[in-house]
């Protein structure tokens, strides 16, 4: 039988796809026994429709891989907003989990920082699930243009995460950007981990926050992508170790090595 | 059914190959039997030093295809033979090893140096990659290519490939000239020069300006070359552009290829040339052929 080339590429049906907010969805994918193989920050790259349109595959970050994979989506292009308008029992073409996913704090980091933009808060509820697993004091600053980006985090605090919110236009939480949730986090190096996903000039604050106090830390990064595997070298980005693919090297890398 | 096929002295199974840069072997997550069943794998083109490659984006979409500027970031030939290239053997399937120059030298090079490893099927002569910025392409030249491939044919044990470009006013000269110079086959066809504009800063949406245009958008002109070539040289055509399905790739061969290559589809549906495999072998049966010489250039006009 001719069946894929990839071992981890298959069918998987929607379980649902919810509209959060105006902009933000999240959808529900049964992928059976894969959901176990899922460690955070790794991405699923979907095939939205059989036709050629659109062309490539859209890559999202697992947001939660408890019974189905779940990914959280902003309509931003055609190929979201055709994701949009699938309904459940519909079938989707899925590579993976791919890439490299986060890895998880030694056992010393007492504090672990998630600092989220946006849809770039999408790999960290699988993340929060992990650490509270082992008990690690959690903490999401989240930042959104405004409130139709910002959703119910109740899964977050049901994991004993502190949640502080900020909106550009101050519709929901503190006005500003999210750097001005900085003043929470414990600045002790020993003690504490940041983990960051979003836009790139909120990713570059937050690198500048922690090289400043000596925190180390993580960054999901986002690129557009054709292959997803490693093969094409459309999402290569320059790190301090040379070019390196989005897609397969990461998505999470090192803070210290992404040039924003 | 007979499905075999030879581009010079090199027998392959199947007509059915990866066009280069499309595809990556990766043990974790490749199904190594499904693999097996390709006639050829190509892996990525190999330059003699190694390249970084362009700045970002590499990559935009467009209707039915792709264009692209990666600007052939590989780890150079002597990292790909002692790396990828063990890997890439383990699995037994033929390889076609794509290189790349900047100078005949380089070309002579490679070839010296791909003369050395066991078990490669033959060499493919990247002629055409328009993404590094020079005034034009050796395959726009056919004195350039000719020579070329003239002074690669002396050197390399293997069979040789030489890869086109289709920027050119008529590649059937490009095509003459490398058969003259001693090919053993042609590759046909690379990219098309392509340009995207992003209008809300009026720059192109690529790092490195123009890019190359791929996918099922340029298929049709690919086929057209792939028979305008056939109708003027004797050497083996490996036909690609845009191939997704069998039916893409039957188009192909009955207008003269010996060979086709699934190239942009790897990104969109890995299993792609596996689907086209099985396809052909349909077609095939149903039209009662057991041998593809019957189908291979028997475009009616």
């Amino acid at each position: 039988m001719y069946s894929f080339m990839y071992k981890n590429q298959y069918k998987a049906k929607i379980v649902s796809n919810e509209k959060l907010t105006a902009k933000l969805y999240r959808m529900s994918l049964d992928a059976g026994k894969i959901t176990e193989k899922v460690v955070p920050g790794q991405f699923i790259h979907i095939r939205i429709n059989d036709t050629l349109k659109p062309f490539f595959r859209r890559p999202f970050s697992i947001y939660r891989a408890k019974n189905n994979i779940e990914i959280l989506y902003e309509v931003v292009g055609d190929g979201t907003r055709m994701l949009s308008s699938k309904k459940n029992g519909e079938v989707v073409d899925v590579i993976g989990p791919l890439g490299k996913g986060f890895s998880l704090p030694s056992k010393k980091i007492k504090q672990v920082i998630m600092i989220g933009g946006g849809v770039g808060v999408a790999p960290f509820l699988a993340l929060s699930d992990e650490l509270k697993k082992i008990k690690c004091e959690q903490v999401l600053l989240y930042g959104g243009r405004t409130k139709e980006h910002i959703f119910n985090m109740k899964e977050y605090k049901a994991n004993g995460c502190k949640v502080s919110i900020t909106t550009d236009d101050g519709s929901v939480g503190i006005k500003g950007r999210v750097s001005k949730l900085y003043s929470k986090i414990n600045t002790d190096p020993e003690r504490t981990f940041i983990y960051t996903c979003g836009p790139k000039p909120m990713m570059a604050s937050v690198k500048e926050f922690a090289q400043k106090h000596g925190i180390d830390g993580q960054v999901s990064c986002e690129e557009v992508m054709a292959c997803g595997v490693g093969a094409c070298k459309g999402c290569s980005i320059d790190t301090s170790k040379g070019y390196k693919t989005v897609c397969f090297d990461g998505p999470v890398f090192n803070i210290k090595d992404i040039k924003f | 059914m007979d499905l075999s096929v030879k581009i010079g002295k090199a027998k392959f199974s199947n007509p059915v190959t990866v066009a280069s840069g499309t595809f990556e072997y990766i043990k974790d997550y490749c199904s190594i039997s499904d693999l097996k069943k390709l006639g050829a794998l190509t892996p990525k083109t190999v330059t003699l030093y190694a390249q970084q490659g362009n700045p970002s984006p590499r990559i935009v979409e467009i209707p039915s295809g792709m264009i692209n500027a990666i600007g052939i970031e590989n780890e150079g030939i002597d990292a790909f033979i002692s790396g990828r290239l063990v890997e890439f053997k383990k699995l037994g399937v033929p390889l076609i090893i794509s290189v790349s120059g900047k100078t005949e030298t380089e070309f002579k090079m490679l070839a010296e140096k791909l003369n050395k490893p066991k078990g490669l099927s033959a060499i493919e002569l990247n002629l055409s990659c328009p993404n590094l910025k020079k005034k034009s392409l050796v395959a726009q030249d056919p004195k350039a290519t000719y020579s070329i491939v003239k002074a690669v044919k002396r050197i390399s044990k293997l069979p040789v490939i030489a890869k086109l470009t289709p920027n050119v006013g008529d590649i059937t000269v490009i095509a003459k000239a490398a058969q003259e110079a001693g090919a053993d086959g042609i590759s046909m066809i690379n990219t098309f020069s392509g340009l995207v504009i992003d209008t809300k800063t009026r720059k192109s949406a690529i790092g490195n300006f123009t890019g190359g245009v791929s996918g099922p958008a340029i298929r049709p002109m690919a086929v057209n070359m792939v028979y305008n070539v056939a109708q003027k040289v004797s050497i083996p055509i490996i036909g690609m552009g845009g191939i997704m399905t069998a039916d893409d790739a039957l188009q192909f061969i009955i207008a003269g290829a010996t060979m086709v290559a699934v190239g942009t589809a790897n990104f969109i549906e890995p299993k792609a040339p596996l689907e086209v495999l099985r396809g052909i072998k349909e077609y095939m049966k149903k039209n009662k052929l057991n041998n593809l010489k019957q189908l291979r250039g028997s475009l009616v006009r």
